[in-house]
């Protein structure tokens, strides 16, 4: 009889804190906690934000655009040779959005129940992939981060999640470019990406984010594994970056120009022309 | 003999399920539900003050900050931005960010509270891991906050966050108004976040700024309405500013895209760079 009362005293005594605590269970999803920072291949021509890590920037990329969007991508290189913008809007604080953003500084992963956010930081915004079992709304509002509906797998069968697999969908806000070059996204803002973010199986401190990206300046669906290696300090030190914050580019129409040391304006190209001062007063030149 | 067996067999694995729960480290019962979107209630602007109106915040300045207020008030009525920093896209920063001029979400974690604020990717992190103060901080817009989680009605469930916020970044002000916040940017900022008792629904952060603009700690309470199925917004700013600073002048974009005067008589930029035969 003790023995009986013994057990039903432990189930009672168990029952509140198997219920309450059940809300969200952080051991049946990967260790994601710290900072991670994407791993480039060193010695590569050309900027680290890319979307390929091991190959250079650029035409390096290899992206398997189509004709049209070939000539687009040179088209912006030729440009920002003598001093344009090109395809690259971003130089002017305007966010990167997908995929771009997975493509640069820190990042820090919070999974909950419902939602994971990757908190991306600088001028993008933040991203939030849904895995609360929702639909795909009947409309979605553009944003250069797009809309991302996750499902999280036990691809192992251990009990524990093992991946993320995400979609997000458009429309997109554009012009949206892989790198500085100004490597182009179709203008019609129609990009899927498909993503798995799984930790590796032999280096838990490195994280994949394997994309794929539909687009329609592409011949076929490109696919990168992005990884990130995360930071062995438990308590890193997060940076705080706003484009916007020592920008020297300024664009007055449909012309980019800089500002000078002093704060003035000054041509970014040879022979560039000043630009229209129309609607100020002759009298207060 | 066979039942008591039984039994002990039962209760050393109710044991070791109990075990196993108490090592899910991260009771969320224990913290308010903070969960949502929080927005500004409607009708309320984007003051520092929510009680009074924008022109009549009697912000604690010093002689030497009001004055530079009043100027700036002068600047701001004659086309300016005055003493308002944030028209280039530089985020709100602290204590302005808890104006909450787009919707925030709270994120509560064993060791940080995340508050994330739809507007220029506003992020701030509070501690709440017992970590000391950085002994070699790198200033920003934000900030760097350790909270502390009370437990103020003893019932065993924390209701308030005590954050302190230190080493800013500037310029920042107060509100859009321009209420200047000292130039040495030693604010430091106090809060005590909580639900409402009477409404779960109702945020308040008491927010009390320590500066070296002001006479005496400014206290403000402000307050946020959670919002059911909420629609979160990419609110980017570069994308539809319309303010550009060229020199020491802000001038505008026209409709058409091209430079215009913000001000009355305004002179247009020196363009002492370009080929003047180009013209």
């Amino acid at each position: 009889m003790s023995y009986r009362s013994s057990f039903i005293s432990i189930l009672l005594m168990m029952l509140p804190v198997a219920s309450t605590a059940m809300a969200h269970d952080a051991s049946k999803y990967p260790d994601l906690k710290g900072q991670w920072t994407i791993i480039i291949t060193p010695g590569l021509e050309g900027q680290a934000v890319k979307f390929d890590p091991t190959k250079p920037w650029g035409r390096g990329q290899e992206a398997p655009l189509t004709a049209e969007y070939r000539q687009v991508h040179e088209d912006s290189m030729a440009d920002q040779a003598k001093g344009g913008l090109g395809n690259y809007p971003t130089a002017t604080c305007h966010a990167g959005g997908m995929p771009r953003m997975m493509s640069i500084g820190e990042y820090e992963y919070i999974v909950e129940s419902d939602t994971t956010y990757i908190l991306v930081g600088g001028e993008d915004h933040y991203r939030r992939i849904f895995t609360d079992g929702r639909p795909w709304p009947a409309e979605i509002e553009p944003t250069y981060a797009g809309y991302s509906i996750g499902k999280w797998l036990d691809e192992d069968g251990t009990g524990r999640f093992s991946v993320l697999e995400v979609e997000t969908r458009g429309p997109f806000k554009g012009p949206r470019a892989y790198d500085a070059t100004g490597l182009p996204l179709h203008f019609d803002n129609q990009s899927i990406f498909k993503e798995r973010f799984y930790l590796d199986k032999t280096e838990p401190n490195i994280l994949h984010d394997m994309i794929t990206v539909i687009d329609h300046a592409l011949t076929r669906p490109w696919t990168v594994d992005k990884t990130y290696r995360r930071n062995p300090n438990p308590r890193p030190n997060w940076r705080e970056f706003y484009c916007v914050d020592g920008n020297v580019h300024i664009v007055i129409g449909k012309e980019n120009y800089y500002l000078s040391a002093e704060g003035l304006l000054m041509p970014a190209k040879k022979d560039q022309a000043p630009p229209d001062l129309r609607y100020f007063k002759k009298s207060s030149k | 003999m066979r039942d008591q067996a039984s039994m002990l067999k039962m209760t050393l694995a109710a044991l070791v399920v109990l075990a196993n729960t108490a090592s899910w480290s991260f009771d969320e019962t224990k913290y308010p539900d903070w969960s949502g979107q929080w927005r500004r209630p409607a009708r309320i602007g984007n003051q520092w003050d929510t009680s009074k109106p924008v022109s009549k915040q009697e912000a604690p300045l010093t002689a030497e900050y009001q004055a530079i207020f009043e100027a700036n008030r002068a600047d701001q009525a004659a086309g300016g931005q005055g003493t308002d920093p944030t028209y280039t896209c530089i985020p709100d920063g602290m204590p302005r960010a808890m104006n909450v001029i787009f919707p925030m979400e709270i994120i509560i974690q064993p060791s940080v509270t995340h508050v994330i604020i739809e507007y220029l990717s506003m992020l701030r992190r509070i501690y709440t891991d017992g970590r000391p103060w950085p002994a070699d901080p790198t200033p920003s817009f934000m900030g760097y906050s350790i909270g502390k989680w009370i437990d103020e009605d003893g019932d065993g469930r924390y209701d308030l966050l005590e954050v302190e916020t230190r080493d800013l970044k500037g310029p920042r002000a107060f509100d859009a108004s321009g209420i200047p916040l000292h130039a040495d940017n030693q604010t430091i900022v106090k809060e005590r976040i909580y639900l409402d008792k009477a409404n779960a629904n109702v945020l308040h952060d008491e927010v009390t700024t320590i500066d070296h603009a002001l006479t005496r700690p400014w206290t403000v309470l402000k307050s946020y309405d959670r919002v059911p199925n909420p629609i979160w917004i990419e609110a980017i700013c570069a994308e539809s500013n319309q303010l550009v600073r060229i020199g020491s002048e802000i001038y505008m974009f026209s409709a058409d895209g091209r430079l215009m005067p913000a001000k009355k008589n305004q002179p247009p930029p020196d363009l002492k760079y370009f080929n003047q035969s180009r013209k």
